[in-house]
């Protein structure tokens, strides 16, 4: 499990433990959910940054 | 005269019956009446609906027709850009914000004449789906008050349902413009990404906004895609594929049609009321013609955690300059921005992998069928202020249960429709959701058109 409190701190992000705590739930849930699926990833499997719906390159 | 649909008000107009002044003054009448309790118009322009009204029927009487969207009153959401009107996407942050010209969508609606009376309430900064906005008050579903609209859209829902406009533009990043849609029991399509230009709309993810009308029925909504899609230079990932008619004509069919009925997910953890009716609009399709064929969709609920993160990613980052003074966000939406600050580059960049590789086994799906019926929401319209849901006997964040069944078509790309299809014991729509391949907006307004005229959907809105 991520030390979120600590990572939140790292990255500047200064905000009440009250916000925090509003935080760590959700992004723990989907940790959980997502970082599973980067295992499964191969090198060639390249990103949808210039996303299209249809056929490559459209 | 406010009860029509597009067509039927449309050739009212041209028969002289009634003129676009009278047709909006009674337009701006219900929003008088509607708005104190709806709360759906952050923005209502009133002069400027006249005006346009008035141009529109001097064009028609001196043979200028702009199609059938000449002299019909419509509004916008509060984040497309209007040129001279404040534009606030819901929020502090642009509160003050009036852009020096349009967004591509308000610009193609106007040049088909339509008549625009003003700018409707929306979730904060479309981040959300329930409309209850701190900043503009808590919009209000006409089915029963005391109920979410859904959202971010919700203004927009709520107006099209309430009868005070033909037609309002949303936009849709993980279901802003279906789950309104369902839970007032309007039509609402999500193009498929590329098909309506995003310039011009203050964007919350890039890459998974989408831009689109709610409507009273399936060829009113045809009808405004016939008016806003296509090929603009503005926006870096609009499609050159030709447009084409989206309009069903009458008495479409939909017979051989493959409709896919989703044996995995999509029918997990349903509202009795609402598997009851999506079920039975799926039954009406067969006896229409349509073929069912049951079918294993790919992981949708991996696909959901890749789309969360791509907008958290993307939310956060178009934000970040604007993170201060954090009083001025709600505590739902700052909580969401401040996710998204903590979300590795490292993450986004696999999301995007995993999108792509989800986007390929998706695509195998289409050899099979033709489209997906399923349900829009799992789910009716909570009451507000409700913040989990009770489904499959298990309690469900409100957010997580209303966006289960349609953020993932956002991070396809792929068009969808979602049209009213029953009403709960309590009264309140459900809302039947039919996904198609890219670019096939055509066939599924078709599919929509055909249940639409057998007999799916709903009676009007008391309000």
């Amino acid at each position: 499990m991520k030390d979120w409190k600590s990572i939140a701190k790292a990255n500047g992000l200064v905000v009440s433990d009250r916000d925090l705590d509003r935080i760590v739930a959700p992004l723990e849930a989907l940790e959980e959910a997502f970082r599973p699926l980067v295992k499964g990833l191969k090198a060639e499997h390249e990103p949808a940054t210039a996303f299209c719906a249809g056929e490559e390159g459209e | 005269m406010t009860g029509m649909n597009i067509r039927e008000a449309a050739e009212s107009l041209r028969a002289r019956r009634f003129s676009a002044v009278e047709l909006t003054t009674a337009a701006l009448s219900r929003v008088d009446h509607y708005n104190p309790r709806l709360q759906a118009f952050i923005t209502v322009t009133a002069e400027h609906a006249l005006d346009r009204a008035r141009q529109a029927d001097a064009e028609l009487a001196a043979g200028r027709d702009r199609g059938p969207l000449h002299g019909i009153p419509i509004a916008v959401k509060d984040l497309f850009a209007t040129r001279g009107v404040r534009t606030t996407a819901g929020s502090k942050v642009y509160e003050h914000f009036v852009p020096d010209a349009d967004s591509t969508v308000v610009e193609k609606l106007e040049a088909a004449g339509a008549v625009m009376l003003g700018k409707l309430n929306m979730h904060e900064l479309a981040y959300g789906i329930t409309s209850a906005n701190p900043h503009f008050g808590a919009v209000r579903n006409p089915w029963n008050l005391e109920h979410s609209p859904g959202g971010s859209s919700g203004g927009s829902g709520a107006a099209v349902a309430a009868g005070i406009v033909y037609a309002a533009m949303g936009s849709d990043t993980g279901g802003s413009i279906r789950i309104p849609a369902a839970f007032c029991g309007a039509v609402g399509l999500k193009p498929t990404y590329g098909r309506v230009s995003r310039y011009g709309v203050l964007p919350l993810g890039y890459s998974l906004d989408h831009m689109g009308p709610l409507t009273r029925s399936v060829r009113d909504a045809a009808m405004v895609l016939n008016a806003i899609a296509g090929y603009d230079r503005r926006d870096g990932t609009s499609s050159r594929r030709p447009v084409v008619d989206y309009v069903p004509d009458e008495g479409c069919g939909i017979r051989g049609v493959r409709i896919g009925f989703a044996e995995n997910f999509f029918f997990d953890r349903l509202d009795g009321d609402v598997e009851s009716a999506v079920r039975g609009a799926i039954a009406r399709a067969e006896s229409l013609g349509a073929a069912i064929k049951p079918v294993t969709v790919p992981d949708v609920a991996a696909l959901n955690a890749v789309a969360r993160v791509i907008l958290l990613a993307e939310a956060s980052a178009v934000m970040e300059p604007y993170m201060e003074p954090r009083s001025q966000f709600g505590a739902d939406v700052l909580a969401l921005l401040d996710q998204g600050r903590l979300v590795p580059a490292v993450d986004y960049v696999n999301a995007q992998r995993l999108r792509r590789r989800m986007q390929l086994e998706f695509s195998k799906l289409w050899a099979e069928v033709d489209c997906l019926c399923m349900p829009t929401t799992p789910n009716v319209a909570p009451v507000i202020g409700d913040t989990t849901v009770r489904l499959g006997g298990r309690d469900e964040d409100v957010r997580l249960a209303s966006t289960r069944l349609v953020r993932g078509i956002n991070a396809l790309g792929l068009p969808a429709l979602s049209l009213p299809c029953g009403l709960s014991g309590s009264g309140l729509p459900a809302g039947l959701q039919i996904v198609g391949p890219p670019f096939e907006e055509a066939l599924i307004l078709r599919i929509g058109a055909a249940l639409e005229d057998g007999g799916v959907g709903i009676p009007p809105c008391p309000a």
